[in-house]
Order: C-alpha cells, then sequence, then structure tokens
C-alpha cells in the first residue's frame, strides 16, 4: 500500500516538473534516518510527513527571503526511495518558471536548519542535507580551564605540607637545642656529686683485704 | 654513641612495601601485556616465570643482602665491597639520575590527564571545531580525538626532534607539581618515605580491583580476555620471546639502579630479607599477569566497539548507496547483504568496495600497543566509551600517578642514600636533588620533548643495567667470593643460603646477563640507525625517521656516560693507590734513615 503511494507521489511529481531529477543544479538531496533517531518511537513516513517537510522549508525560506511569500506548492519534491530520501527543489513564489538558486536555499536551510530538524524530531545527522554542512556548535569554552583550578587546589595543598614539614623539624630541632644545655647542666651537678661522695668515702686503703697479684705467689 | 644513628624503617612491613612500590610500576601496565599477547598469549607465562626463579629473584636477593650487609648507599657499598668497583655504585646513581629526570614527566602526562578529566566532557572524547565551524579540526579528525589530545593538546609536539618550540606551560606546571610532590615525600627520609608508600603500594589494586570488574562488565571484554589467554605454543620457539621475558623481569624488578640496595640499608641488622624478596618478586609478577588481565578486558572492548562502529559506517554506507529502507540491513546481517548486493549490482558496488568488507575483530585485537601510547591513547579512548566516564577517568589517572610516584620514591632515594653518606647529611640535599632534575627536566616539556624522552626512555637505562648488574654479580661471586657473601648471609639471617641460590649466583645468572648482553649489543648494531616515531601533523599518525647526527651522537653518551663509570673509577682508585703507596714508601724510607 505505501508502495503504490510512494509511486504515485512520485509520478505525480514528475508529472508536475521535469527540473526535479538527481543531480539537480538547483536542488538538494535530503536523507532521514528516522529508525536510528528514534528506534521504537519512529514513526512511518508517509504523504503527510512529506507536507511538513514541504511547509517546514517554505517556511525557511520566507525567513530567509523577507517578504517573498513562499507557499507549500512552491517545493517541489521527487525521487523518494524507500531509504527514505528524494531531492527538491524550489521555485519562486513570483514566477513559478524560475527556480530559487542553490545558494540561497542553502543559506535560508542553514539559517532555520534547527527548527527544520525539530520539527521532525531529529538532528543534523539523521536529517542530511547531502553537500550543506551543518554549522556545529561549538563546546563552551569556560572563563578559566578547569583543569587550572584543581591544579591550583592540588598545588596549595602539597605546598602547605611542605612548609609544615619543613617548619615543624626546624621547631624539633631548636626544641633538642634547648634540650641540650639542661642535660649538660645536671651531668655536671651529678658528677660534682659523685667526686664529693668519693672524697667522702676515700679513707685508708685497707691492704690485707685486696687481691693485688703484684705479690708474687707462694 | 653515633652521633647520627642510621634512620630504619618503622617496621619490616614499610620496607616490603617501599619495595614492592618501587618494583609495581608503569612496566607492569603498559609493556607485560604488549609481551603476552605479541608472543603467544597465555604460552608467554612459561619463560616468564622460568627467568623469574632463574634470574630474577636471586638478583634481587642478592642486592637486599648487600645493601642490608653494608648499610651504606650504592656508592659507599660498593666500595666497601671491593675499592676498584666502586664505580659500579657511581654507574647506579648516574643512571638512576638519568631515570629521575625523565621518568616524572610521565607523572605530569598523569597529572594533566587527571586534572582535565573534571570536565562534563572528556576533552579526548570529541574533536575541538574549526574556526569556520564547519568540521572537526583537520589533524584530529585525520588521527583520533584521543590522539589529538595527546600529540597536540598535551605535549604540542613539532614534526621532528631537530624543531623545537618553547615550554608548554600547562606542562610545565604539571611536572613542577609532580616535583614538588616527590620532594615531600623524601623530604625526611625514610620516615616520610615510610608513611608514603602504605598509600603508593596498595591503592593501585585497589583501583586494578574496580577495573577488573568494571572490565569484565564491559560489551566484548571477553574476546579480548580470551585472545590474549589462548597460548600460542609455537612462540616458545622463538628465542625472542625468551629474550624478552628475561629482560622484562629484569627491568620489571628495578635491578641496578641501587634503589633496593639504599632501601634495604635501612633494615635492621637481622631482618629476614629472603623471604621478603621472594615475596616482592611474585608480588610484581603477580600484578603483571592481574594488570594484563585488566589491560586485555579493555582491549577486547575497545576492539568490539570499533569492529560495531566499522560494521555500522558499513551498513549505512549500503543504505545509502542503495536506497534500502533503514531496517532491511542490520548489524548481523552486513555481510550477508554485502555479498548480495555485490552480486546484483556489480558496477555501483564496485565503486564503495573499498570501504566496505574490511571490518576484522581480530584485527582489531592483533592492534598492539606498548608504552605511553597504551596507557594515555588507547585507555582513554576506551574510557570515554564507559558510562560515567569521569570518574572511571580520574580512577584511573590516580593509579598511574601512584605506580609512576612509587617507582620515583625509589630512583630519588637511590640518589640521595649515597649523596648522603658522603657528606653531613644536609636538609637540603633532597631538595637540590630535586630542584636540579626539575630544572634539566623542564626540557622534556618543549615540543620536541617527546622525542627526547623517547631517547632516554630507550636508551638511558636499559644497556647501563645491564652491564651494572652483570658487574655486581662477577664481584660479588668472584671478586668479594661467594664463601665470604654466604657467611655475611648467614650473620644477618642466622642460616646458610639455599645450594639454589649459590648456583644461580655463581653461574646461571651471570650467564644469562652475557646472554642478554649480547644480544642487546648485537640488536643495536643490526638494526642500523637507530629510528624514532615521529609525529606527522598532515597525515595524522606517527611515521618512522631516523635520528639526526646529534641524536645519535646524544645516545651514544647516554650509553657511554653511566657505563664508563665503572673502569674510569677503578683506574683512578688505582692511581691514587699507587700515589699512597709511593709516599708511604717515601715516609718508611725517611723514617729508617732518620732512625
Amino acid at each position: 500500500m505505501l508502495d503504490k503511494i510512494l509511486f504515485l507521489l512520485c509520478l505525480a511529481s514528475a508529472l508536475a516538473d521535469e527540473r526535479c531529477m538527481p543531480d539537480t543544479p538547483h536542488g538538494f538531496q535530503v536523507r532521514l534516518s528516522i529508525k536510528t533517531a528514534l528506534g521504537d518511537e519512529a514513526y512511518v513516513w508517509n504523504e503527510n510527513e512529506m507536507f511538513l517537510f514541504r511547509a517546514s522549508l517554505a517556511f525557511a525560506m520566507r525567513n530567509h527571503m523577507n517578504g517573498q511569500q513562499f507557499e507549500v506548492s512552491n517545493i517541489i519534491v521527487c525521487n523518494e526511495t524507500m531509504r527514505v530520501s528524494f531531492w527538491f527543489i524550489v521555485t519562486s513564489p513570483l514566477d513559478t518558471s524560475q527556480l530559487i538558486d542553490q545558494e540561497n536555499v542553502e543559506a535560508a536551510i542553514r539559517q532555520s536548519r534547527n527548527r527544520i530538524n525539530s520539527a521532525f524530531l531529529l538532528t543534523d545527522k539523521t536529517l542530511e542535507f547531502v553537500d550543506i554542512l551543518p554549522t556545529l556548535a561549538t563546546l563552551y569554552t569556560h572563563p578559566t580551564p578547569p583543569w587550572l583550578i584543581v591544579f591550583g587546589v592540588v598545588m596549595g595543598a602539597v605546598s602547605a605540607g611542605i612548609i609544615i614539614m619543613l617548619v615543624s623539624s626546624v621547631v624539633q630541632k631548636k626544641r633538642k637545642t634547648n634540650r641540650k644545655p639542661q642535660d649538660e647542666d645536671d651531668d655536671e651537678e651529678t658528677r660534682v656529686k659523685t667526686v664529693e661522695n668519693g672524697d667522702a668515702h676515700d679513707g685508708i686503703h685497707n691492704m690485707s683485704f685486696s687481691e693485688d697479684e703484684r705479690f708474687t705467689k707462694m | 654513641m653515633e652521633k647520627d644513628a642510621r634512620p630504619n624503617w618503622d617496621s619490616p612491613m614499610q620496607f616490603v612495601l617501599a619495595c614492592v612500590s618501587y618494583a609495581v610500576g608503569l612496566g607492569n601496565v603498559w609493556r607485560f601485556p604488549y609481551l603476552c599477547q605479541m608472543h603467544g598469549g597465555g604460552g608467554f607465562l612459561i619463560p616468564y616465570f622460568i627467568m623469574l626463579l632463574v634470574e630474577g629473584v636471586p638478583l634481587f636477593y642478592m642486592e637486599l643482602a648487600i645493601g642490608q650487609k653494608m648499610r651504606l648507599g650504592s656508592i659507599g657499598a660498593w666500595t666497601a665491597i671491593s675499592p676498584y668497583l666502586g664505580g659500579v655504585g657511581l654507574a647506579s646513581v648516574v643512571t638512576s639520575l638519568y631515570l629521575c629526570l625523565y621518568y616524572n614527566i610521565i607523572n605530569a602526562w598523569s597529572f594533566w590527564y587527571l586534572f582535565h578529566s573534571f570536565q562534563s566532557v572528556l576533552p579526548w572524547a570529541v574533536c575541538p571545531i574549526n574556526a569556520n565551524r564547519t568540521a572537526p579540526i583537520e589533524e584530529c579528525e585525520r588521527a583520533s580525538p584521543t590522539q589529538y589530545f595527546f600529540y597536540r593538546e598535551t605535549l604540542n609536539i613539532s614534526s621532528t626532534i631537530e624543531e623545537n618550540g618553547g615550554i608548554h606551560t600547562g606542562q610545565a606546571l604539571c611536572f613542577l607539581l609532580t616535583w614538588v610532590i616527590t620532594y615531600l615525600c623524601v623530604v625526611r627520609g625514610v620516615q616520610s618515605t615510610g608513611k608514603v608508600v602504605y598509600f603508593t603500594a596498595t591503592f593501585p589494586y585497589v583501583v586494578l580491583f574496580i577495573y577488573l570488574i568494571r572490565g569484565f562488565t564491559l560489551h566484548g571484554a571477553v574476546n579480548g580476555v580470551k585472545y590474549m589467554f589462548t597460548p600460542k605454543m609455537n612462540q616458545l620457539a622463538n628465542p625472542t620471546t625468551w629474550i624478552n621475558a628475561a629482560t622484562q623481569i629484569f627491568f620489571s624488578l628495578g635491578l641496578g639502579f641501587g634503589s633496593l640496595i639504599a632501601f634495604s640499608s635501612y633494615n635492621q641488622y637481622n631482618n629476614n630479607f629472603e623471604r621478603q624478596a621472594i615475596t616482592v618478586s611474585l608480588i610484581n609478577s603477580g600484578t603483571s599477569i592481574f594488570a594484563s588481565i585488566v589491560t586485555f578486558a579493555i582491549y577486547g572492548f575497545k576492539a568490539t566497539i570499533n569492529y560495531e562502529n566499522c560494521l555500522e559506517r558499513t551498513r549505512i554506507l549500503l543504505l545509502n548507496t542503495f536506497n534500502l529502507a533503514e531496517d532491511t540491513i542490520n548489524m548481523d546481517n552486513v555481510f550477508e547483504w554485502i555479498e548480495k548486493l555485490n552480486a546484483t549490482y556489480a558496477e555501483q558496488f564496485n565503486e564503495i568496495a573499498n570501504d566496505t568488507g574490511n571490518c576484522d575483530l581480530e584485527k582489531e585485537l592483533a592492534t598492539a600497543v606498548e608504552g605511553p601510547g597504551l596507557a594515555f591513547i588507547v585507555y582513554s579512548e576506551a574510557i570515554t566509551n564507559m558510562p560515567l566516564s569521569q570518574l572511571w577517568s580520574v580512577l584511573y589517572f590516580v593509579m598511574l600517578l601512584l605506580l609512576g610516584v612509587g617507582s620515583m620514591l625509589g630512583n630519588i632515594t637511590a640518589i640521595i642514600t649515597p649523596l648522603q653518606d658522603f657528606k653531613a647529611a644536609s636538609l637540603f640535599l633532597a631538595g637540590l636533588v630535586c630542584l636540579f632534575c626539575l630544572l634539566l627536566g623542564l626540557g622534556f616539556t618543549t615540543t620536541s620533548g617527546n622525542y627526547w624522552f623517547t631517547i632516554f626512555n630507550d636508551y638511558g637505562a636499559t644497556f647501563s643495567l645491564l652491564f651494572i648488574v652483570l658487574i655486581e654479580v662477577i664481584t660479588v661471586s668472584y671478586i668479594y667470593g661467594i664463601k665470604r657473601f654466604e657467611k655475611d648471609i648467614e650473620d644477618m639471617l642466622g642460616h646458610r643460603p639455599n645450594w639454589y641460590w649459590k648456583i644461580m649466583w655463581v653461574a646461571i645468572s651471570p650467564l644469562l646477563l652475557i646472554v642478554l648482553f649480547v644480544f642487546y649489543i648485537v640488536n643495536y648494531i643490526m638494526g642500523g640507525t637507530p629510528t624514532y616515531q615521529a609525529w606527522d601533523k598532515e597525515e595524522g599518525k606517527s611515521v618512522l625517521t631516523e635520528y639526526p647526527v646529534f641524536g645519535q651522537v646524544f645516545i651514544a653518551l647516554l650509553l657511554v656516560s653511566s657505563v664508563s663509570c665503572v673502569p674510569l673509577t677503578a683506574l683512578y682508585v688505582f692511581c691514587r693507590k699507587r700515589k699512597h703507596g709511593k709516599a708511604h714508601k717515601q715516609q718508611h724510607a725517611l723514617n729508617a734513615v732518620s732512625a
């Protein structure tokens, strides 16, 4: 059933305008990948969808060429395939024998690309205008690169760590040198004490109890 | 009482963790999986383990024994063993210095990637747009976003080693940060290093484990692991397999740098290093295998994604060329349709024949990469395809950092310890060494810096280490004497080393090292002019280029400078002894005359 409709459409449009054909110098090829984009929620491509397409293209032309009242009949479509791809050309609303040149059509599509895409719930990749390069969105550039911020944080933490280490080792050294003079004072006192004690106990050495081996053994 | 008692590790566990942290480094992650793949997957484990038993563990044991016995850094230790061979220690220090110069740049890259992971879209996932906003930047399109980010935004690489631009400021900042962190870890010697290694040795395993789980749940990971572990036994007949296994064990354990001697010199005299040597070597090899399982899971995932992307591209191409409805071809019947369409519409098909039919999963799996390319290009590409990629990216680069910093600590200690033995320990010695390496290493952050890095990486430490360890093992076995060495070990451990160790030290290991040494020299000579991979901006890929004359001269200088320390020092000591001997004789003669 779908095939018959498509065939009739092709026939109709072919009968209508021989200027529309593949590789025409005045038009573009369009390719839709509905199933890739929407998966299970994909809609069926039928003549109503085609009407929407022609209407949105007419809208794009009106936006671009101010004043000229493009109608759906000004957008001529031909060579529809099962892929869902087709060619289209645009006629001028003032004189249907005249075609709008490619540059104007391209500019118009470029300008309203987003609107056309969203009418079909598709993206630049899935609603493809062959030979019209999409204007790619640049990534958001931050005023300060985020990596510099993280770097600053880590660097600050590490520097703080080093300063703490150095300061604490200097403080420890100072504590040691403060304790050392105290220790030396203590040593002197004990030595003085022992000397005193030694004097007190230094009596007469009783030779008989000494085991002096300087005397020869008997 | 000693004024400056030698500092010690707080516990034997700290020492073991320090050795593990040092030995388990980036090579386990980016060299071993490559070798495994090149030499027959699971079959490579056989030569690997044989070499571990025959060469790895005995040499590791020997270095730990020397350090613990002599209680000095490498220069002091070797001078004590044999005054003429103090040059071995000096050569170790020089080689460690070369390594310290270039190794930290890898950590700088890890920091760079880590800091760039804190963005909603990872910068290496998409190509930046050109000025016209019509298409991605050309260089990025021809290469891939990950390659572009590495070569252009990280390195800003020039096209040959001769061309040089300025310093990449972002790189230089990250490089400064890595040296500041290294300084922080060694500023108090073993006290600070000992605490840091608790973290650097254990956290990488946590990350590897997380990645193992993540890896195995990835789509297509099993392809990679199956591919890796299917042993291709015919590779065992290839001598290169055995040579590569021996070389990998040798370099993976970090022998010859003097770091092991430095670490073990801070041990208690009676520390049981025999058990620790075996433990650390086994842990190191186990980690290599563990890391390669993870790597191959990631490989499998990446290969499957690439293969499916290729199929998808082919499918779209077929649909567009032949205007078929979208749901006629899906991923499973692409190849059937190719045949069908080729048969029915031969002419039309011929026009696109070049772009179809070349999607091959085996080919994707067979692309093996090693070195920084694996870590920073292949892995980052795989990460961009995972959900929650920022988290995985942060985890991964933190792991790389810890592995790298752990190895750096060992090498910095290998330089600082012998210097500290010579003069009074200065608080600023560590700082001076770090500052010196930082200033010289800034050269690696220039636009041609990566090519200089490759020179250092390929030639700075390889040949010299083989030479150093060969001299070491011959010295210990023959000049110092294996009997004396045995007695020293018995003194420390309480029992003599097994006959197995003695045979290895006296016969097998030196023989093996000589074979490796000869092979290395033969390879170098037969290889013709040394070449490197230069990044071609227009083509968007690496091109094999020969080194210019000054590059080759520099390589020769690198090789000669560390190796020549040994004969030069021996000569110097010999001359000094003769002078002393003469002076003594004169003195005796005078005394005899006067008396």
